[in-house]
């Protein structure tokens, strides 16, 4: 892939899987936008402007932010804590610390608001002083909670790519390590952070179950309203454009901040800074926060679910569903990984039509699953239509339904709603290759497959295989996609686990919920292992 | 050579796409010695379910194969698939669904009578494309503490000023909700209904958050005094292993509201037979199986819905000790009607 060398008018191998990508991403959205655009139209949205809309657009901006400064904070203290300094249980903690991305928003949400609502156990132990989460800042906090994740995977590894030289120059100008750290490291980390905080925040607008159960009420709440109780999916569809016109600005102010902050020349020749090593008080304190979002996202609301499912039986089907989820969650996330690298390689060659791309996939991640599911279905529906003639011509039947329950369908809705979130991470691992490390190795005789595989490779493996886990660890949680599109008695984990929890019966929903994360395990403990064994100079493992 | 390796990935991820595909259950018609088959796409995602399924291929021998999802969502998927829609029987557990349904053209209009005999008149569509085979009703939880029995008796008493700042009730995007307002304005009219919600807004203790089980611990611990919940959600409380879910039920009183009057709030679990069903009789025979004593049985004792057949025997004291009562008796159709009018008003008088 010699991207960057040559600019012609047909795209290259990378910037054709780039479009491809964009095409898969954006599909459906578009699908959405031509059921918007030519639906039936009624007052309903009048009506709807006149009396919620200003509600909806509130909260949306309320939940966004408090879900992108909480998984922010979260994200790059631990980010850094990972990259740069050395205590006890650090390795460990350098992987576990995804987990609780595994934990469905919804299902965090059901579980604290059992805790502390009124009559709950921690309500009643702390005689009524702990908070009830609830409303927009408790919603934004379950977001924090699981999603925070997307920026700690991007923080640890831009944080390990430094270099030390301009943290050194700091520190020698007399700058203490937390200046010095806002000064030097956190700039040359933006554009990673920048690419997580903008996933977190749509994904935040785009959900439905937690927003609706703790008391939210977003513009995807609107946006369901309109479908179920006013019977309007053309105007679900309109509402879900607010939602990506929201995205396309989020994406915009992200590329912008990429586009300021060149980070390519500081970091090209390796001199990862050491670590700096924590002992005694301080060591104990960095595994306290590596322990606190752990527990509060991961480990006590499954806890509580787990307690209450000691007094239930375990659901049925189970190894069924677990393996399902594991297999469309794996091709999914190599197909994602995939794309997301050719993307980022595209983006590296500097074409139009690669950054057209790449902002075309992250449209994606604007519009909720439940509708984009919808788009899916129209794309689907409509492609059998189009073969129909002829294989009535042929055959003298209409086209068997293959499209939708299948499989397929179902990983493209996967990757139409998460390949954007693979981007992210291959563009910023390749932002540390510099063009120059290409030359080197040119020069030294190597073949541009040499390069990529011996020079390329090893410095954006880490980036690549957190870009895969991200959506493998997505698919494996994902419901409403999943729902409209799956094929007969194919359960999967999450889909079990939310048909308890909506009934109210949150001890049978603990056991499957309970599995999603292990299952998200699996892939963990083998891309650890690959990496450590890869000679990575950017030493994640 | 660089092409040729672009075109093995993209192969390699055809190919896996194409692996990926599980051999979808046969759509089309079947053949006489095929096993039969009936597909069935269900909004309902209970625990029994599954043994009501086992039973009825235990008894016709017909395979169930089974979708989940919600009924707006399956609507959307059997309208999209049109003709070749593999669906035979549609399920939902909301009347307006059913209805939405009906108006979409996906269901086939169907005689019912034969399986049907004895069920109350207002739980079948007039118009003959769906039936209830389950019935729920939307009542009142009040607190044994604050509130004296027969303070409360009817829903229009809780938009009554004096339970201002004492009544829980969960989000107005909620199926039932929706459907208890849809019955109000059948039954008194828009305007009536409009001020009945506000009422309702103005007397909530809080805003809305949780489900139904939410709102009755929400009384047991002091934060409301009554709220409004499906009959079935107590009877689960009742029926828990967890002790401080028990203890919350037993600080509460479940009444069935508008005895002396309309009756109390009825909504189903119904279904209808698919207009492009490959395989109606399958879809017959399940349909008349959910009528059956097994089913109707199961229904009472594993799901604590109430039976729609009158001389079915079942055990369950939870639900017994709530028989009988004065049923809403207007056609449960209506509460499709009047969905979207009950959705404006919600939004209309700041529901959340």
């Amino acid at each position: 892939m010699t991207a960057g060398t040559q600019k012609g008018f047909w795209p290259d191998r990378a910037t054709t899987l780039a479009i491809l990508a964009a095409l898969v991403c954006a599909a459906p959205v578009f699908a959405v936008a031509w059921i918007a655009l030519t639906g039936q139209s009624d007052d309903y949205l009048l009506h709807l402007a006149q009396t919620r809309l200003p509600v909806y657009l509130l909260y949306s901006v309320y939940v966004g932010l408090v879900a992108a400064g909480g998984a922010a904070l979260i994200g790059t203290g631990l980010g850094w804590l990972i990259a740069r300094t050395e205590f006890p249980g650090r390795k460990l903690f350098s992987w576990v610390l995804i987990l609780p991305l595994a934990v469905p928003a919804y299902v965090a949400a059901y579980a604290w608001l059992d805790l502390s609502q009124a009559g709950g156990p921690l309500h009643s132990w702390t005689g009524g002083l702990f908070p009830t989460v609830r409303g927009g800042w408790g919603a934004g906090l379950m977001f924090a909670l699981v999603l925070y994740p997307y920026i700690f995977l991007l923080a640890r590894d831009a944080f390990t790519g430094q270099s030390a030289d301009a943290y050194n120059a700091a520190r020698t100008l007399g700058a203490g390590p937390l200046s010095a750290f806002w000064r030097t490291s956190l700039p040359m980390a933006r554009p990673a952070l920048a690419a997580g905080v903008a996933l977190v925040m749509m994904e935040s607008l785009a959900d439905y179950g937690t927003v609706s159960y703790l008391g939210a009420p977003t513009l995807s709440i609107g946006l369901i309203r309109a479908w179920s109780g006013a019977g309007s999916l053309v105007d679900a569809a309109r509402l879900s454009l607010i939602l990506v016109a929201i995205a396309l600005i989020v994406f915009s102010l992200e590329r912008m901040q990429r586009r300021r902050a060149r980070t390519t020349a500081a970091s090209g020749k390796h001199k990862p800074a050491p670590r700096l090593e924590l002992t005694g008080g301080t060591a104990m304190l960095a595994t306290l926060a590596c322990l606190t979002p752990l527990a509060l996202g991961l480990v006590i609301p499954l806890a509580r679910l787990a307690w209450l499912a000691l007094n239930e039986l375990p659901a049925t089907g189970l190894i069924a569903a677990a393996f399902h989820s594991l297999t469309l969650a794996s091709i999914s996330a190599l197909c994602a990984a995939i794309l997301g690298m050719a993307t980022a390689y595209a983006l590296r060659g500097g074409r139009v039509m690669a950054t057209l791309s790449a902002r075309a996939a992250g449209l994606g991640y604007a519009v909720p699953g439940a509708v984009a599911a919808v788009g899916v279905i129209a794309i689907l529906s409509g492609t059998q239509g189009l073969i129909d003639p002829a294989w009535q011509a042929l055959t003298g039947s209409v086209f068997p339904i293959l499209l939708t329950g299948g499989a397929a369908a179902l990983i493209f809705a996967y990757l139409s709603r998460f390949a954007a979130a693979a981007i992210g991470p291959s563009e910023a691992a390749l932002g540390r290759v510099t063009p120059a490390l290409d030359g080197a190795a040119r020069t030294l005789g190597a073949s541009p497959r040499e390069t990529l595989w011996r020079v390329h490779w090893p410095l954006i493996a880490a980036g690549v295989c957190s870009a895969g886990l991200l959506v493998f660890v997505e698919v494996l949680k994902e419901l409403p996609a999943t729902m409209i599109l799956r094929p007969f008695n194919y359960d999967t984990l999450a889909i079990i686990a939310h048909n308890y929890a909506a009934d109210e019966r949150l001890g049978e929903a603990a056991l499957p919920s309970l599995l999603i994360p292990l299952v998200a395990l699996i892939p963990m403990i083998f891309v650890a292992r690959y990496l450590s064994r890869t000679r990575t100079p950017s030493g994640t493992g | 050579m660089k092409s040729a390796k672009f075109l093995a990935v993209s192969g390699a991820i055809a190919g896996l796409l194409a692996a990926c595909s599980p051999s979808t259950p046969e759509a089309g018609e079947s053949t006489a010695d095929a096993p039969r088959v009936v597909n069935v796409y269900s909004a309902r995602h209970y625990r029994s379910d599954a043994a009501v399924y086992a039973a009825f291929t235990e008894t016709t021998g017909i395979e169930i194969n089974l979708i989940e999802a919600s009924g707006d969502q399956l609507i959307e998927r059997v309208r999209a698939d049109g003709a070749r829609s593999p669906a035979d029987v549609i399920i939902t557990v909301d009347a307006a669904r059913l209805h939405r349904a009906e108006e979409a053209g996906l269901f086939a209009q169907t005689d019912f009578s034969e399986f049907t005999a004895g069920v109350p008149d207002y739980l079948v569509d007039p118009d003959g494309y769906w039936v209830g085979f389950a019935e729920r009703s939307r009542v009142i939880a009040y607190s044994n503490l604050r509130v004296q029995p027969g303070e409360i008796t009817a829903y229009e008493d809780l938009a009554d000023p004096r339970w201002e700042g004492r009544v829980c009730v969960r989000e107005s995007g909620n199926a039932y909700n929706q459907s208890l307002l849809a019955s109000i304005i059948a039954r008194s009219g828009e305007d009536a209904a409009e001020a009945w919600a506000a009422g309702i807004v103005n007397n909530m203790a809080r805003p809305p958050q949780g489900g139904d089980i939410t709102q009755i611990i929400g009384v047991a611990a002091g934060d409301c005094d009554v709220a409004i919940t499906n009959h079935y959600y107590y009877a689960l409380m009742t029926q828990s292993g967890d002790v401080a879910n028990r203890a919350a039920a037993e600080a509460v009183t479940l009444l069935f509201p508008n005895q002396d009057s309309s009756g109390a709030h009825i909504n189903i679990s119904g279904a209808g037979i698919a207009v492009n069903a490959p395989h109606p009789d399958e879809a017959r025979e399940l349909i008349a199986f959910f009528f059956s004593d097994t089913a109707q049985r199961m229904f009472a004792e594993m799901t604590n819905e109430i039976p729609v057949m009158p001389d079915v025997e079942w055990e369950n004291p939870t639900l017994e000790a709530m028989m009988p009562f004065v049923a809403d008796e207007r056609n449960v159709s209506e509460l499709g009607d009047h969905n979207a009018t009950a959705q404006r008003i919600f939004d209309r008088v700041g529901w959340q």
